[in-house]
């Protein structure tokens, strides 16, 4: 058991990886439906000068996730991790969720050359279950896990779905709008102008005979 | 009890013989005048296939390459809107980046996603059937119900990808149409402040003419 939760944490390294200054901030933007758990998880490792390579970890070094909800203000977690780290979150709003990341470290520039390489990896929805747990404490057995596997992809499916049905409502009301705005727009725009033509010409004709002119 | 323990590899033979394939998907805001680099390491004779498409930012474009463990450019795209590319690899981390050092004032939301097939590690995450409780009772019958099965699930995680990818479709669309929106409104306004203060600025102008003339005059 203790090895399958090894290997569960070892595997970011087999994921994406980038490399991130001493004051950056990198941000993803994850955009997912509502109550929908996402768990990331993350290995920093810091370059060695004398070696000329990268150390395999760091004790001591932290990274500071921050994740925010669609509407922007609200914090959701904000929080200091350790060098490896996994940070956890459930979406309460669909929407565009961001995950934003920068190192706590101070003392990076002098004597790292300034580059810390992070490598990440960020689980959406089903493949957040932990199957081996679900397994044991239900007392599955190969089938019914396989079927249960697929249950919760399909779960899945419906509501990225429903989701997509909210935005596709969304969408087509911001064009709808748009559409009447340009329309009425340019009626009013016409009218604006004809009557500023009428009050102009009937303002200079009697500012003109006023004056003797005509 | 060892025909029950022989049948289960059998199943878990059939089940690995179906190729693990891993994908993850970020969607990233790219300052301008940036460019942000990604790395992937990779074994020997896997594939990967990367996707990316620009979902927000002004033209919608941003220059992309990738490039082999051996500092080899394999794959570059100038300007482009979206784009997909599959190498078969070799060993090493491969490097892929997106620039936008050709656009002073714009940011852009780019959206990638890797797909990663026969990284050869596809046993490790089917731990899980080392830890099922009881056995199934087993016969032929039960093989091709895994199969089926097994069908299954990868046509549904298929679905799930093709799903992301729709997703960044209509993301796309829906922020050229929010910025549409705004552009519409902002320039709607200002056209009303020019046409008011035009017709007022005509009319005064017209009148201190004629005024300064009759002034000199007397």
């Amino acid at each position: 058991y203790g090895l399958m939760l090894l290997f569960a944490w070892l595997s970011p390294s087999q994921a994406l990886y980038f490399h991130i200054g001493e004051t950056e901030k990198k941000c993803f933007i994850e955009e997912i439906p509502d109550e929908t758990m996402v768990i990331g998880t993350y290995k920093t490792q810091l370059w060695d000068k004398q070696t000329g390579s990268f150390l395999p970890s760091t004790p001591g070094l932290g990274m500071h996730v921050e994740i925010k909800d669609p509407d922007a203000k609200v914090i959701i977690l904000s929080r200091q991790y350790g060098s490896d780290g996994r940070f956890t979150f459930t979406s309460h709003t669909p929407g565009e969720h961001q995950i934003c990341l920068h190192s706590n470290s101070t003392k990076m520039a002098l004597f790292a050359g300034g580059k810390l390489r992070v490598h990440l990896d960020i689980q959406v929805g089903e493949h957040t279950n932990n199957y081996p747990e679900i397994a044991a404490k239900d007392k599955l057995t190969e089938l019914q896990l396989r079927v249960r596997q697929l249950l919760d992809q399909v779960e899945q499916i419906q509501k990225e779905q429903n989701y997509q049905r909210y935005r596709e409502e969304r969408f087509r009301m911001t064009s709808e709008s748009t559409n009447q705005r340009v329309l009425w727009w340019s009626i009013a725009q016409t009218f604006i102008l004809i009557i500023t033509g009428i009050w102009q010409m009937r303002h200079l004709k009697s500012f003109f005979e006023a004056k003797k002119l005509v | 009890r060892t025909v029950c323990v022989a049948c289960l590899l059998l199943c878990v033979s059939a089940i690995s013989a179906f190729s693990q394939s891993l994908d993850s998907d970020f969607t990233f805001t790219l300052p301008a005048g940036r460019k942000e680099c990604f790395f992937q390491t990779m074994k020997k004779d896997a594939s990967l296939e990367i996707e990316y498409q620009v979902l927000d930012g002004a033209s919608l474009d941003v220059d992309f390459y990738l490039q082999s463990p051996s500092g080899h450019v394999i794959a570059t795209d100038y300007r482009k809107s979206d784009g997909v590319h599959a190498v078969e690899t070799e060993e090493g981390d491969y490097m892929f980046c997106f620039d936008n050092t050709f656009s002073a004032v714009s940011e852009k939301v780019i959206f990638f996603e890797l797909i990663l097939d026969n990284m050869g590690d596809g046993e490790e995450s089917e731990d899980w059937k080392a830890y099922v409780q009881g056995a199934d009772l087993l016969d032929m019958k039960l093989e091709d119900i895994m199969d089926t099965i097994n069908r299954v699930k990868s046509r549904l995680g298929k679905s799930l990808q093709i799903q992301a990818l729709l997703r960044a479709f209509e993301a796309r669309d829906r922020n050229l149409q929010e910025s549409n929106y705004e552009r519409v409104n902002l320039w709607s306004c200002t056209n009303l402040v020019v046409m008011v203060i035009v017709s007022g600025v005509q009319v005064y102008l017209l009148r201190s003419l004629f005024d300064d003339k009759r002034k000199t005059c007397t």
